[in-house]
């Protein structure tokens, strides 16, 4: 009997999966998706709340799509030092009044990461997707959709989607103890109605002409860079999406950049050649449910920063590997 | 040390404990000291946690040296490495008995513990919390992040969420 018991809930899990993989799945799916269109569709502001490691930041959002599909979004920190992030399309400029400072971040439209079947098979393959029930946030009903990891080489995912709208009311990252490590959650929010340009302006935009300004820079080309570096043990599920030569802001030299995805999670590899007059010691540190890993290797510094376990991003720096002379040995 | 421990402790104030932390974050001997005062606190306390930090850390040492049972012997380099092994040691007797003991109908016998032990665990860093230091770098790699596109610009609150004072730049 005791031999037989653990086969019988194991078929009724299977069961259960079998099940879950017709209905609910797609259902789950449809609601992804959905959730995905509406933050690029809808009008809509808010507050809402951003907890991480015991503590927690109120922002503002204002987001306005124009007649033309153009996206406009306001971002204002409303606890601690004042900060705005204004996207206009694919541009975001980060205002820091307090360094007297504006970031400029250029980001390339064709490699925005939106959710493409091919990248949707990466989620089925890696996670377990299914609808979780309904709740209420900030006045809404909303429906809970969950990424469950079917390992521990990623974090677990939840979303409640507005009922009518599909807009993500609360996001909610989840670690393997089934802690919330990272959670977004609106405390307000009005859905539609009319905007016009000047509420998603900075307010620092005409004071800031006089601050430094640290611009990022992408090289921009049809031909993907490769500049030989591979990452040799790669973490199951995680594809390359992505290899860029680009600069980061504030900082000197040409970095090199590649993304690996698993469909929703994605973790950046930067390269930089390292400056000699500079000491690099390994080091593991963290930003809300974004684990950063630095070490140096061969001369260089490798930066290697996702929304995965450390163990994750660090098997990835800890595999990289230089190609001896990809191109000049052909 | 007296710093770590009072750092430890909760006993430094905010600008000391910054200072404390920054201190960490460069020198490797302290980091040493700092998760060897969390470990023997740990212990003291009989803290939960012990136990899979501990599983951690055999994890790790078996993936580097897979004769378990006939470990070659190293020059201790400092106490703190020495504390280290024989905590692993203990664990690793305590795991060999789980395994021995443990009947778990759903494990075949024979089924390599390995499969479990061998997983990739990062090595004994703490992880810190990046101060801002790195908000370029998360700014850059957002763009490419799906889960961040599927909430719009709310995820960016990140990559300003603490904003580098100009003297730590």
């Amino acid at each position: 009997m005791i031999k037989v018991l653990p086969l019988v809930i194991l078929g009724l899990m299977a069961a259960d999966v079998a099940h879950a993989g017709n209905d609910n799945t797609q259902e789950a799916f449809a609601l992804l998706k959905k959730i995905a269109n509406a933050t690029r569709q809808f009008n809509y502001s808010g507050t809402f709340v951003y907890q991480h490691g015991g503590k927690s930041e109120t922002s503002r959002i204002v987001h306005y799509v124009n007649n033309a599909g153009g996206e406009f979004e306001k971002l204002e920190a409303l606890d601690g030092p004042p900060r705005e992030v204004i996207r206009n399309n694919d541009q975001l400029t980060c205002y820091l009044p307090n360094l007297k400072t504006v970031i400029i971040e250029q980001r390339d439209t064709r490699q925005l990461p939106v959710l493409v079947p091919e990248r949707m098979s990466g989620i089925v393959e890696n996670y377990t997707v299914k609808l979780a029930g309904n709740d209420r946030v900030a006045g809404y009903d909303c429906n809970v959709v969950m990424l469950e990891p079917k390992d521990n080489m990623r974090y677990g995912r939840s979303f409640c989607a507005e009922t009518g709208s599909g807009l993500p009311l609360r996001t909610r990252t989840i670690n393997e103890k089934r802690e919330t490590i990272e959670s977004f959650a609106f405390t307000q929010l009005t859905i539609g109605g009319n905007f016009n340009s000047d509420k998603v302006k900075s307010k620092y935009a005409a004071i800031s002409k006089n601050w430094r300004v640290d611009r990022s820079a992408l090289t921009v080309s049809e031909q993907k860079a490769d500049a030989g570096w591979v990452v040799g043990h790669q973490p199951a599920g995680f594809r390359k999406t992505t290899e860029i030569n680009r600069s980061i802001a504030g900082r000197h030299g040409a970095v090199s950049h590649i993304v690996l995805s698993d469909g929703i999670t994605a973790v950046s590899v930067f390269i930089e050649a390292k400056p000699k007059d500079r000491v690099v010691a390994q080091a593991l540190a963290h930003q809300g449910a974004v684990n950063i890993y630095t070490r140096p290797h061969a001369g260089h510094v490798v930066t290697v920063l996702g929304e995965a376990p450390a163990v994750t991003i660090m098997q990835i720096a800890n595999s990289l590997e230089l190609r001896v002379n990809s191109a000049s040995a052909r | 040390m007296e710093k770590l421990s009072a750092l430890i402790d909760g006993e430094l104030d905010d600008q000391e404990m910054e200072r404390q932390l920054a201190l960490l974050k460069q020198n490797n001997d302290a980091q040493d000291s700092w998760e060897m005062f969390n470990l023997i606190g740990d212990t003291l306390r009989g803290d939960s946690r012990i136990s899979s930090d501990f599983s951690r850390c055999i994890a790790e040492r078996l993936a580097l040296e897979p004769t378990m049972l006939a470990p070659q012997r190293r020059a201790a380099k400092n106490v703190v490495r020495n504390a280290m092994s024989i905590a692993a040691s203990l664990a690793a007797v305590s795991v060999v008995a789980w395994v021995a003991f443990s009947n778990n109908p759903l494990t075949a016998p024979g089924s390599p513990a390995s499969v479990h032990l061998a997983e990739p665990a990062p090595a004994q860093l703490a992880s810190i919390n990046s101060q801002g230091q790195m908000n370029e770098y998360l700014l850059a790699h957002q763009g490419f992040s799906p889960s961040t596109a599927i909430q719009g610009v709310v995820p960016y609150i990140r990559s300003v969420s603490v904003s580098p004072t100009p003297q730590n730049r």
